[in-house]
């Protein structure tokens, strides 16, 4: 796409203080294919996490973008992530979501791959009378080309044209660093158990929604009266409390990444981390306080283009793989904390099935909303006026908090907050670093 | 399995699978119907009402303290909670509220005693969105314990449901499966 389609797809001028995305940019199927080259097979996507490979020969599978892949560790304990099709006819080699097994056979023929991904079996190979260039050429399955761990989450890029991904990830490492530290040995893990969903609105009513603190008291709102009535009935666990203002804020990062926190002075509910205030009191000597205040903060972090992990009164991994312009599947995992008790993790998880599960008492509102997007873009009314809270607040805003994670974030905002609160910030300009990635990679695409 | 229970035979049994028979319709009816207190009150206090989380392809979620569930409820309390956001009128899910049919069959007996019911049964449920015109059926499979104290009517103390086609739908609720 060329750079002047592209920006009257987005309008990113804030030196007028424009900021627009055009409602093609969710409804247009050429749009989402140009999407899918560009994007989720142009630049690292979360796959999942290395606990899920918790020993030799363990698989799982999954899609980057459009594409079925397969994740294995080798026999030596070496992790790839292979793409899952046979190289004979192409077929689908690996039809299960996970499990343990040191060879893969095609149904289809018999081939057969090893946890390396290489071919070790063409059935009836001496009788097939091959010509030469067959038996001298590779049968093995097609590596990603570009495959990365961070702190246990992993990445693949199926263009192999992109940075490490310690540099894509930049300085929104410091908030996947906040959520594995929470674990005496550094690890996290999916808890057992996880929910697929759909709705029918394009993904990135996803990826906006998971940055937007604005909706909570108007979309959830009859969940924050479920919690005002829990908390006349009693809490238990350590409250966390700050002597700090309340105010909610955000970082916006390169390479599309952006992350919301608030800061409460009361919280009406516990976190699995500080259930137990002797728990809290060891991350706290482990970590340092001010890391330990940062752990006990909501943070909603997104990781372009298909990874958001919310952290509150329990933590939520959540991907999505887009079907088409008006269709997106997500798949969410309970996120647990490797070596916390058995009362935090139960905290955890029921914490969890309440707001985050798609049947709990919030996510389905979210999705309800998503396709109630989906369909009012089909009205030609032109710009949204969705990209305006924060637009006049300095894009330094909030230098200290930067200053205590020791970040340099690209802009960082900072208002009013208040729990659920209608008269709270609801900043709107960290939506901003995904529409700029958006761009960028588009444009990189058409220009390759 | 409980020793206090035992196999159905002769006019307790045809009893014991009238009364579950009776209960499992009534619950499905009062959710088509809307009716939800009537609905609660099928349910006693310390009720459980549960829906596990598949696990893989073939195993669901057994233990809901340390395994994710769909749903996981321990008390009629957290089920009255449900029907508040439902009555609230703020929940964008019921803005509309979806039209259900519960259609309910193979309704198995499997063990009663005085106080004591189990049962097991099939269900389609379909869901009609009238926001989106999108008709979705949930196949679950339904088991009931049913129990009464003295004389007192039969109440459901644990539901648990099997959602076989677990790739969801945007909303899902107790309504709705």
């Amino acid at each position: 796409m060329d750079v002047e389609r592209l920006n009257t797809l987005v309008e990113d001028r804030p030196e007028d203080d424009i900021f627009a995305v055009n409602s093609a940019v969710f409804t247009d199927e050429a749009i989402f294919a140009a999407e899918m080259a560009a994007i989720f097979e142009g630049t690292w996507i979360y796959v999942g996490l290395d606990s899920q490979l918790p020993e030799p020969h363990s698989f799982f599978t999954t899609y980057i973008g459009r594409q079925p892949v397969i994740v294995m560790k080798d026999g030596d304990g070496q992790v790839g992530c292979f793409l899952n099709t046979c190289r004979h006819r192409g077929t689908l080699l690996c039809p299960y979501k996970h499990g343990c097994q040191k060879i893969h056979v095609c149904r289809y023929h018999g081939w057969s791959y090893n946890t390396g991904g290489e071919n070790v079996f063409v059935t009836a190979e001496a009788t097939g009378q091959y010509a030469a260039s067959f038996t001298e050429a590779d049968h093995d399955l097609v590596k990603v080309p570009r495959f990365e761990s961070y702190r246990g989450l992993l990445f693949a890029s199926l263009n192999a044209d992109v940075p490490s991904l310690s540099e894509h990830l930049g300085d929104a490492k410091v908030f996947i660093d906040l959520v594995v530290d929470q674990s005496p040995v550094g690890k996290i893990e999916y808890v057992p158990g996880e929910t697929t969903y759909t709705f029918n609105g394009n993904w990135k009513l996803q990826f906006e929604n998971g940055l937007d603190f604005y909706h909570f008291s108007s979309t959830h709102s009859s969940y924050v009266d479920i919690l005002a009535e829990r908390a006349k009935r009693g809490t238990i666990g350590v409250l966390p409390s700050e002597d700090e203002p309340e105010a909610q804020g955000s970082f916006n990062f390169h390479r599309g990444h952006a992350v919301n926190w608030s800061i409460l002075s009361q919280s009406i509910f516990s976190r699995p981390l500080c259930l137990e205030q002797d728990a809290l009191d060891a991350v706290r000597a482990r970590v340092g306080a001010t890391r330990a205040k940062w752990m006990l903060r909501q943070r909603n972090l997104t990781i372009y283009p298909n990874l958001q992990i919310i952290d509150i009164n329990s933590a939520q991994i959540r991907t999505w793989r887009p079907l088409s312009a008006h269709k997106t599947e997500m798949t969410s995992h309970c996120l647990g904390i490797v070596g916390e008790s058995a009362a935090a993790r139960r905290f955890r998880i029921r914490g969890y099935e309440d707001f985050f599960n798609p049947p709990g008492l919030a996510s389905s509102d979210d999705n309800a909303m998503y396709e109630l997007c989906q369909a009012g873009y089909a009205a030609e009314a032109g710009p949204r006026q969705g990209y305006a809270r924060g637009m006049a607040s300095r894009p330094g805003a909030a230098q200290k908090q930067a200053d205590e994670l020791n970040i340099s974030p690209v802009e960082s905002a900072i208002g009013v907050g208040k729990a659920f609160g209608a008269k709270a910030f609801g900043g709107e300009t960290n939506f901003f670093p995904g529409y700029r990635e958006w761009k960028r990679l588009l444009q990189k695409e058409s220009a390759r | 399995m409980n020793a206090t229970l035992h196999v159905p035979d002769g006019t307790v049994g045809a009893f014991a699978r009238a009364v579950a028979s009776d209960l499992i319709l009534t619950e499905a009816h009062e959710l088509d119907s809307r009716n939800w207190a009537a609905w609660l009150a099928l349910y006693s206090v310390d009720a459980k009402f549960w829906m596990p989380a598949w696990l893989d392809e073939n195993a669901q979620s057994d233990d809901p303290n340390t395994q994710v569930s769909l749903i996981y409820h321990e008390s009629r309390l957290e089920l009255e909670e449900r029907v508040d956001r439902v009555n609230s009128l703020k929940s964008i899910t019921t803005m509309p509220l979806p039209r259900t049919i519960h259609v309910i069959g193979g309704i198995r007996l499997l063990a009663h005693s005085e106080d004591r019911i189990q049962a097991s049964s099939s269900a389609n449920v379909h869901v009609y969105d009238p926001r989106t015109s999108d008709h979705h059926i949930a196949a679950v499979r339904y088991s009931h314990t049913l129990s009464r104290t003295g004389d007192g009517p039969w109440l459901i103390t644990c539901k648990t449901i099997s959602l076989i086609n677990d790739r969801m739908p945007s909303v899902v609720d107790f309504y709705t499966v």
